[in-house]
């Protein structure tokens, strides 16, 4: 029966519409248009990215260039510039490229651990799940700032490389606890079962059935953890534990600080680095936000 | 008969070991089925029929265990198979259709590239192919225009259209064995007369074996050559359909029968069966319809009644027709 029916299907197959990878991303853009504050959110991380990769074109003066320090805002320097004379627009720009880098690079590191720990606790249960929940309590229970300072101290190298592993290494407690409880959950749903009735190995479940079914999960808090990383990386620096050379966001805050504690002035060496700094979280968990529900494909959009 | 024997399962015994104590689920079944046979296996809800299901594919996951008996498929020993070995025959020999159908998809692809997923996991297929495959089965199940309705999710199909695609699905490799677990429960009645409907035709063009899983005897009338009764992780009858419908003898499948509405037979009230399926943790001795049988005597609460052939192909496990004879009898 089956012969035969092939053989009439054959000639149309040809024209069978597949969403490609292109339409897929397509159906996802159309789904957070529908949202003005994900466009929003979208908008901002495209500049502040934009800004990371374009700083040497676009910045007005190198980071290298220094001119009259604590000069406001003109046409001359947008941003005014530091207590050292270089442009703060520049600074700001260049920053950008090692905030996100941090931001990035950590939350990257935070995916890879998180999930992996979270997904072995969740799949295979039992004493595995209990070793590495308890693992995860421990980390979960320790103070983030004296842990961050202690390790980066112990490392004797305040380079940006070893605040993104350090926090990196600290931060994925919670996406492991995340990714643990949905793995728990969806390895009992029918459709797992039913995977494994048509002879899936568990390979294949993890990452064909289970994973892609807490992906937006998983981006919604990577992006949410994003800034998160960034306040993180300003925090340290700010208390000094950082290259001072590499002028983030966190870098030039603290320089503005001291400026400011010095007589008062220089409001725009704080306002421009802060005012980045906020927008592109603020942009990030909005874009994530948004992303969550575009990524549910129960809503096609159509 | 022994020669065309499919399945075959021998004192069976599947486990659940909680912190409450051990639940017999599975105890001591002996069954068969035979090539292009459609077995019915009956019982009221958390008799054991689903584990029965899942531990001839090995699925039982811990607590639960399958702890003796064999299962033994065409020829071989199912329990002696390596995982690797299991999940070829897993959809590729033995498939599966689930009770909710709506949730048997991964929501998140399309049901033709769960299909396509189905088949690539079995067969050797180039892509172009594939889809041809999966086209065939969608219109072998009854889906209209299935070149469009393969692009869908899930969620876009009805209740009834996402069983059809569960069983195009289960029977995508040409299985030798389909086991459907109450197929039709969850579905509204006119859906359930489509859906056997679908069946009995598959059965007649393919001619697969099916252990079809229910409560509900009239969709196992509908379906089966023979049916088995289940009560409490045992086995209590083992006939073929008519004999089971007209000249039942267990106590436990006439209690049965009688509480199914009836056309031909005019009754005043349904009858009730008193009680309810007994706690399968560490079950006392003796028969374990006891509590509620009408026909009770001091025996029944003391030893547990052998499966013992009472005819032709017919076989009960109650003391009204052992007369102390013991012959154990699988099938």
């Amino acid at each position: 029966m089956t012969k035969r029916l092939r053989e009439e299907s054959e000639e149309e197959t040809e024209e069978v519409y597949e969403p490609s990878r292109a339409t897929r991303l397509f159906i996802i853009w159309r789904k957070l248009k529908t949202s003005k504050l994900a466009v929003a959110g979208f908008g901002i991380v495209l500049l502040s990215s934009a800004a990371a990769l374009l700083a040497p074109i676009i910045a007005p003066y190198g980071i290298e260039w220094m001119g009259y320090s604590g000069l406001p805002p003109s046409t001359a320097h947008w941003f005014g510039t530091d207590s050292l004379g270089r442009d703060m627009l520049s600074l700001v720009l260049y920053g950008a490229r090692i905030s996100l880098y941090v931001g990035l690079a950590a939350v990257f590191l935070e995916i890879v651990i998180g999930l992996a720990i979270g997904m072995t606790a969740g799949y295979f249960g039992g004493a595995v799940d209990e070793a590495l929940m308890r693992l995860t309590d421990l980390i979960l229970s320790l103070p983030t700032l004296p842990l961050l300072v202690v390790t980066v101290t112990l490392f004797q190298a305040y380079s940006i490389h070893t605040i993104v592993l350090v926090m990196g290494v600290f931060g994925w407690p919670f996406m492991a606890r995340v990714a643990r409880s949905e793995f728990l959950a969806l390895r009992e749903t029918t459709f797992v079962e039913a995977a494994r009735s048509m002879g899936a190995s568990s390979g294949r479940i993890i990452m064909r059935h289970i994973l892609p079914n807490i992906l937006s999960t998983v981006v919604v808090i990577a992006t949410m953890d994003i800034p998160w990383y960034i306040f993180w990386e300003a925090t340290l620096t700010y208390l000094g534990f950082s290259d001072p050379s590499s002028p983030s966001w966190g870098v030039l805050l603290e320089r503005g600080y001291y400026a400011l504690g010095i007589n008062w002035q220089g409001w725009w060496m704080v306002a421009f680095p802060g005012l980045a700094l906020f927008f592109t979280a603020l942009g990030f968990n909005l874009f994530g936000d948004g992303l969550r529900d575009a990524l549910d494909v129960t809503t096609r959009g159509r | 008969m022994s020669n065309s024997l499919l399945l075959s399962i021998n004192e069976l015994k599947t486990y659940f070991f909680t912190s409450e104590g051990i639940v017999k689920a599975v105890d001591e079944v002996c069954l068969g089925i035979n090539k292009g046979e459609v077995l019915g296996l009956v019982g009221e809800s958390g008799c054991g029929k689903s584990t029965l299901a899942l531990s001839i594919i090995r699925l039982i996951r811990p607590p639960g265990k399958i702890v003796g008996g064999e299962i033994w498929f065409e020829g071989e020993d199912l329990l002696s198979k390596s995982e690797g070995e299991m999940r070829k025959i897993r959809g590729g020999e033995i498939s599966m259709i689930f009770q909710n159908p709506m949730s048997s998809m991964n929501p998140l692809h399309t049901v033709g590239s769960q299909i396509a997923e189905a088949i690539e996991l079995h067969q050797d297929a180039q892509k172009h192919e594939l889809k041809a495959m999966v086209v065939d089965m969608l219109h072998a199940v009854g889906i209209p225009d299935p070149l469009r309705r393969m692009e869908d999710y899930p969620h876009e199909y009805s209740g009834g259209m996402c069983q059809r695609a569960m069983t195009a699905m289960a029977l995508s490799c040409n299985p030798k064995l389909l086991i459907a677990d109450e197929p039709t429960t969850n579905l509204d009645v006119t859906i359930q007369a489509q859906i056997l409907e679908l069946m009995k035709r598959l059965r007649r063009e393919l001619g697969t074996s099916v252990l079809l899983i229910g409560h509900n005897l009239g969709v196992i009338s509908e379906l089966c050559d023979k049916v088995a009764v289940m009560y409490g992780g045992k086995l209590v009858e083992y006939s073929d359909l008519t004999t089971i419908f007209e000249e039942a003898k267990h106590p436990y499948t006439q209690a049965l029968l009688e509480s199914i509405p009836r056309l031909d037979i005019e009754t005043e009230r349904l009858r009730i069966i008193p009680g309810t399926v007994p706690r399968l943790i560490n079950p006392p001795p003796g028969c374990r319809f006891y509590p509620r049988c009408e026909y009770a005597k001091s025996i029944c609460s003391k030893e547990e009644p052998p499966l013992t052939e009472i005819g032709q192909g017919h076989s009960a496990a109650c003391f009204l027709y052992t007369s102390k004879r013991r012959t154990k009898s699988p099938t």
